[in-house]
């Protein structure tokens, strides 16, 4: 199934699907407890904060802020060549998720920088990626 | 009738890259250089703790780690098991062993690390799930963000890592067995290739194959073996299972909350500590540790090692046999061996005087998992 050409790709379950399906139609989405608020991400059967089987998808801004990124000058996989950018994305809601920086030099990247969601697709799949907000470094 | 579990027997085999040796081998080397050296007989040997390393895994199939080694052993234990701790493991099996005999369940309990580059299953890829996807692979990558927000928090250097692991090698060059005993100045380090930034190829451990073990038994039975016994004066785990999700995962490790617990048994802080084997799997994690045990303040240990302060002659020799940066990668496994040589008083060259306190850490997975051990004489 995973040849040198194919690249990882998600492998959505039943509580993962409605997030990638969301992707698919350009939309982030988080959950959202229902007894708590809590927001949180990855998708998962009840509320890590309070147990609570009670969640809602919660469509978020799709902004947030860099945390930390690694910049990786080994190629793993075929399909994914080195240079490329692994960052850990703080949405402006609160949770985190890995995805990668792009849409600027891998150099360029630093911790805290803001960034906005730019949908990818790939091998049938739509990836949430994440662009600087501004290259000028303005506040917005 | 209260039982005190102690340490009263080490061993290990060669670690290096070569691949000749197969790891059922090397497993009943180190066995038998734990019983030796403890100068019991096989034949008293009642429980049986492994941590089989990354590469051979704890399942071969459907058969659990413990089980093959237990029948190459020719062993019927009266307690056994195999740990899932990653890097945490082996602080953990002995740690569990100790658990085990102050319980009653065994009295002679047999500790094994062991892995090697032969037994390589394709399960052994960090790729977590959809995290995947992002080309997020390698136990370097997820050490990469703790580098790098370490760095933008506190402005560490890349050179404060490389005093890392300068000082590593000028421990190794001490250490008759270790894998790299050639030492390493600033310009090699700063000039070694980028992995993943901020970390380079020199800032990650070795990749070995080779076995360790420690042989744990009681007070009483200690008592007329050959070996001094060593005593364990406090023990503890804490993890973080909620990686990203968690609101420190990338600037504290767990050692921060089970470090003090393990200490404060012992009745001690990190200033009665003469010797610290610290989990090295990267730089960055000897950084952590010095700050979530209480050597430096937070934010601070990038100054601390300046200076040679974890080199050897300095003011807290860490790693002294050269651990998983240059002794080899021994699971963490090692590092309780070389804790037990230095109170002892039989590390040669590389002994530190007088040494009677050694903290000993295991740090594991996705910077998951942590245990630790305060050893004393
Ligand atoms: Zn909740």
């Amino acid at each position: 199934m995973s040849d040198d050409t194919t690249p990882p790709l998600p492998n959505p379950d039943v509580l993962t699907q409605p997030f990638w399906e969301a992707c698919r139609e350009r939309r982030l989405q988080v959950s959202a407890c229902e007894e708590c608020n809590h927001l949180f991400l990855p998708p998962g059967p009840c509320c890590p904060r309070c147990w609570s089987t009670r969640q809602t998808p919660r469509v978020v801004s799709g902004e947030g802020r860099v945390y930390s990124f690694a910049l990786y000058r080994r190629t793993y996989h075929p399909a994914i060549p080195e240079p490329y950018v692994v960052a850990l994305i703080e949405l402006d809601e609160g949770p985190r998720l890995i995805s990668n920086v792009v849409g600027c030099a891998p150099e360029e990247v630093r911790v805290d920088m803001r960034v906005r969601v730019r949908f990818e697709d790939v091998d049938g799949f739509t990836l949430p990626r994440f662009e600087p907000l501004t290259m000028t470094g303005g506040a917005s | 009738m209260s039982r005190r579990a102690v340490i009263t027997g080490v061993g290990h085999t060669a670690f290096g890259r070569s691949t000749d040796r197969s790891v059922s081998e090397l497993e009943t080397e180190a066995a038998l250089s734990a019983v030796e050296d403890a100068g019991v007989s096989p034949s008293e040997v009642d429980g049986l703790l492994s941590d089989p390393g990354a590469m051979q895994g704890v399942l071969d199939g459907i058969t659990p780690h413990y089980l093959r080694l237990g029948a190459q052993l020719g062993l019927d234990p009266d307690y056994t098991g195999s740990e899932i701790l990653g890097g945490a493991g082996s602080v953990a099996v002995v740690e569990r062993a100790v658990l085990a005999i102050e319980a009653g369940l065994c009295t002679t309990c047999l500790c094994i690390y062991a892995d090697s580059t032969t037994s390589v299953k394709s399960a052994y890829r960090y790729g977590r799930g959809d995290d995947a996807v992002y080309g997020f692979f390698g136990a370097v990558g997820l050490h990469a963000l703790a580098a790098r927000r370490h760095m933008h928090l506190y402005g560490t250097k890349p050179e404060q890592l490389g005093e890392v692991a300068i000082a590593a090698r000028a421990h190794a060059a001490r250490t008759p067995h270790a894998q790299k005993r050639r030492p390493i100045e600033m310009q090699e380090y700063l000039s070694s290739d980028p992995i993943v930034e901020p970390l380079r190829k020199l800032d990650c451990c070795l990749v070995s194959n080779g076995a360790a073990a420690v042989l744990v038994t009681t007070e009483e039975r200690a008592r007329d073996l050959r070996r001094p016994a060593v005593q364990i004066l406090g023990h503890a785990q804490a993890h973080s299972l909620c990686t990203q999700a968690a609101p420190e995962h990338f600037e504290r490790l767990p050692a921060a909350r089970c470090g003090p617990r393990a200490l404060g048994q012992a009745g001690l802080g990190p200033r009665d500590v003469d010797v610290a084997l610290l989990y090295d799997c990267f730089t960055i994690v000897v950084l952590l540790q010095l700050e979530d045990y209480g050597f430096c303040k937070r934010g601070e240990a990038g100054p601390f090692v300046e200076g040679g302060r974890i080199a050897p002659g300095g003011e807290l020799p860490v790693n002294p046999s050269g651990g998983l940066l240059a002794e080899g990668y021994g699971g963490g496994m090692l590092h309780v061996v070389e804790a037990v040589r230095q109170l002892r008083g039989e590390a040669g060259e590389r002994q530190i005087p007088e040494a009677s306190v050694a903290l000993v850490s295991g740090h594991g997975l996705g910077m998951n998992t942590h245990a630790t051990l305060v050893l004393g004489r």
